[in-house]
């Protein structure tokens, strides 16, 4: 009781304290580097996505916030106080597994209320509190169903339930939707995202679909080789990537290498496969001669099927060789390679009539000069 | 249209019929000649046993006839008692194997990595790469009255005199058992804890479940058909298995199939046939039990 109670106190105090702060983390399996130098803040209330390739370390995070793994080096804070010496159950985390983590021999109700009753809980307070968080996921007509009787949504609904139950003020999700249907992930997104919205708790969620993060975050970082390489709102995100990694994961961005031609002025110059491509520097620090690269969302570049040859250079186009069209229903990807052999994609909405260039003619693909940007890490 | 197209296929394939070629005939015997051998060697003589033993003994075979008498002569002598003796040592046997046993299994699930599990599991069969014979029989230097176990204990000072309740007496066999089937315990636990799903060991750490609660609420029920189909099969095999008693036993320690071979070498056949016929509905009795408490087919399908 006073332990709560001291608890209690200490949030009052540290209400400005963000509600995860990770401070120069890092882990290391032998040689193995999971997670390096991870500085990063969640705000009280916030939907945050931790997104990346598998094996990125974004779990790895996940894992050592919640106290399932004890890292290397640095520490994590929770509601600014330092939680490196506790197990799971002593913080204010809790947990949503990818699969199969329900207790097979117990029904629904006491799933979720297992944690209740291994905490102590008076049996009619634990029944009262488990139908709430039932009702709160909509499975309370399935409240005495074994989990074998349930589809795979309604199980990793009855994960919440157990965890949001628990009464503790951070979620964890550890790819809580990729053992689902294209179909079912879509929906259990919304769900996820009302779910966090109404109980006001803040939400740490792993996944390595995009579209799952942008559906659920309020902000998303990306994970890639054990660092955290960029985090912002979901819509800086993908419009606004900063790193080249970001570009090339989120999206279906164009990602061309090249080498500056000319660092003076906002606006500069840089060669990508013998065209001279201008772009907005963004105050980034940049010299002649210097590799960058370059990237453009496939969606915002236009294909010139006309005598695409012919147009003038102007610095915010390329040529190149037509390779094929990829039908995709609401888009048509076309496939187009530059003379150094970099692919290129235009994506355009709906199928037109227009004949398709043939193989090998050359078009010419341009964008808008903001559509385009520069990217020197 | 469906129906039209079936009939076309049907119709066809009585012309295929005409000369199927000897492969596929003999295709459904390779499923039932095991059941085919099953029946002549299995479920018949288990028949036969329960008929000879109601039938009449005579001097070197019997002949038949209706009699209780082998079983009259079972109940109402020591061979109950010792029947029953063996039965409360096979559950000794079967307690000790699980406390040594199970936690091993556990043990390998929990904290072995998965690539490494198998290997682990396989430390287990080796000792069966040796004739059940020798293993047995290489326990008596060990726990005999000046063995390895005695003059160990005597050296360090623990003892003053050799301890000689550990062979040819009770305590001798129930070793002799634990070390012959420890690792089924280990197998059926390691199989047992499949039905454990993934993640469960964590999400105890994440509500805080400790130790005890954890074996009690989590993994006893969901191990216990594995445990159980473990258990009966060393209980069954304390109670028939000849051998144990045979070279570790001794005056009383016998047990089930001890009292059956000793029967036919006294060449009262009924009686070795009745004794038999027991042990036979004891472990229905055992299996049926289990069936109603756990659902025994629940062990060939771990996750639902």
């Amino acid at each position: 009781m006073t332990q709560i109670e001291t608890q209690g106190t200490q949030q009052m105090t540290d209400s400005q304290a963000p509600a995860v702060e990770v401070r120069n983390l890092a882990k290391h399996y032998g040689d193995f580097v999971a997670l390096q130098n991870v500085n990063v803040s969640i705000g009280a209330g916030e939907y945050f996505v931790l997104l990346g390739p598998s094996g990125g370390g974004k779990t790895t995070l996940l894992r050592t916030i919640g106290g399932f793994q004890k890292p290397t080096h640095g520490e994590v804070l929770l509601h600014g106080r330092s939680v490196g010496h506790l197990p799971p159950d002593k913080r204010p985390t809790s947990m949503v597994f990818q699969a199969y983590a329900l207790f097979p021999h117990m029904s629904v109700e006491q799933n979720v209320g297992y944690g209740l009753k291994v905490a102590g809980l008076p049996r009619a307070q634990v029944a009262e509190k488990v139908a709430a968080a039932l009702e709160q996921v909509g499975l309370t007509p399935f409240a005495a169903r074994r989990p074998h009787e349930l589809s795979g949504g309604q199980q990793q609904r009855v994960q919440l339930a157990r965890a949001i139950v628990l009464d503790r003020d951070i979620l964890l999700l550890d790819e809580p939707l990729a053992a689902l249907d294209a179909q079912l992930r879509k929906d259990m997104c919304l769900e996820l995202k009302h779910l966090q919205e109404k109980v006001g708790i803040t939400f740490i969620h792993v996944t390595h679909n995009q579209e799952e993060a942008m559906t659920v975050a309020d902000r998303i970082a990306l994970i890639a080789n054990g660092e955290l390489v960029e985090f912002g709102r979901a819509r800086d995100i993908y419009r606004a990537p900063e790193k080249t990694f970001t570009a090339s994961f989120v999206g279906e961005n164009n990602v061309l290498k090249g080498r500056v031609a000319e660092a003076a002025g906002s606006e500069i110059i840089v060669d990508v496969a013998g065209s001279r491509l201008q772009v907005d520097k963004r105050g980034l620090a940049v010299s002649d001669g210097q590799e960058v690269t370059l990237s453009i969302r496939s969606e915002c570049v236009a294909l010139d099927r006309v005598n695409g040859a012919e147009t003038p250079a102007d610095g915010f186009s390329i040529t190149g060789a037509y390779d094929e069209s990829v039908y995709l229903g609401l888009t048509t990807s076309h496939l187009v390679h530059l003379p150094d052999g970099t692919e290129m994609v235009s994506r355009e909405i709906a199928d037109s009539d227009e004949r398709l260039p043939e193989a090998g003619s050359r078009v010419r693909l341009s964008w808008k000069p903001s559509d385009i940007r520069l990217h020197v890490e | 249209m469906a129906v039209q197209s079936t009939e076309t296929v049907g119709g066809a394939r009585p012309v295929d019929r005409t000369t199927p070629p000897w492969r596929e005939r003999l295709v459904p015997w390779v499923f039932r000649a095991p059941l085919i051998f099953m029946v002549i060697f299995f479920a018949l003589p288990m028949a036969m046993t329960v008929v000879f033993s109601v039938f009449e003994r005579t001097m070197f075979w019997m002949e038949p006839g209706f009699t209780l008498f082998s079983y009259e002569n079972f109940f109402f002598s020591a061979r109950l008692t010792n029947f029953l003796n063996s039965m409360k040592y096979s559950l000794i046997s079967v307690a000790i194997c699980f406390v040594f046993g199970f936690p091993i299994a556990v043990f390998v699930r929990k904290s072995i990595p998965q690539v490494a599990q198998h290997r682990v599991v396989l430390l287990f069969i080796l000792p069966f790469m040796v004739s059940e014979i020798i293993r047995v029989f290489a326990l008596r230097p060990v726990l005999q009255r000046n063995g390895l176990v005695n003059t160990t204990l005597m050296d360090l000072g623990i003892i003053d005199e050799p301890i000689t309740a550990l062979l040819y007496t009770h305590t001798g066999v129930v070793i002799g058992e634990v070390l012959s089937f420890l690792p089924f315990i280990v197998f059926s636990g390691f199989l047992a804890m499949e039905a454990v799903p993934k993640y469960i060991f964590e999400v105890c750490d994440d509500l805080g479940v400790g130790p005890w609660r954890r074996f009690k609420d989590v993994i006893l029920p969901l191990a216990a058909p594995g445990i159980f189909a473990g258990s009966v099969f060393i209980f069954v095999n304390g109670l028939g298995v000849a051998l144990l008693p045979n070279i570790l036993g001794g005056a009383g320690a016998v047990n089930a199939g001890l009292i059956a071979t000793q029967a036919i070498t006294a060449l009262d056949f009924p009686l070795a046939m009745a004794v038999s016929a027991i042990m036979m509905a004891t472990l229905m009795t055992l299996l049926w039990i289990g069936h109603r408490l756990f659902d025994l087919t629940k062990i060939l399908t771990p996750l639902s």
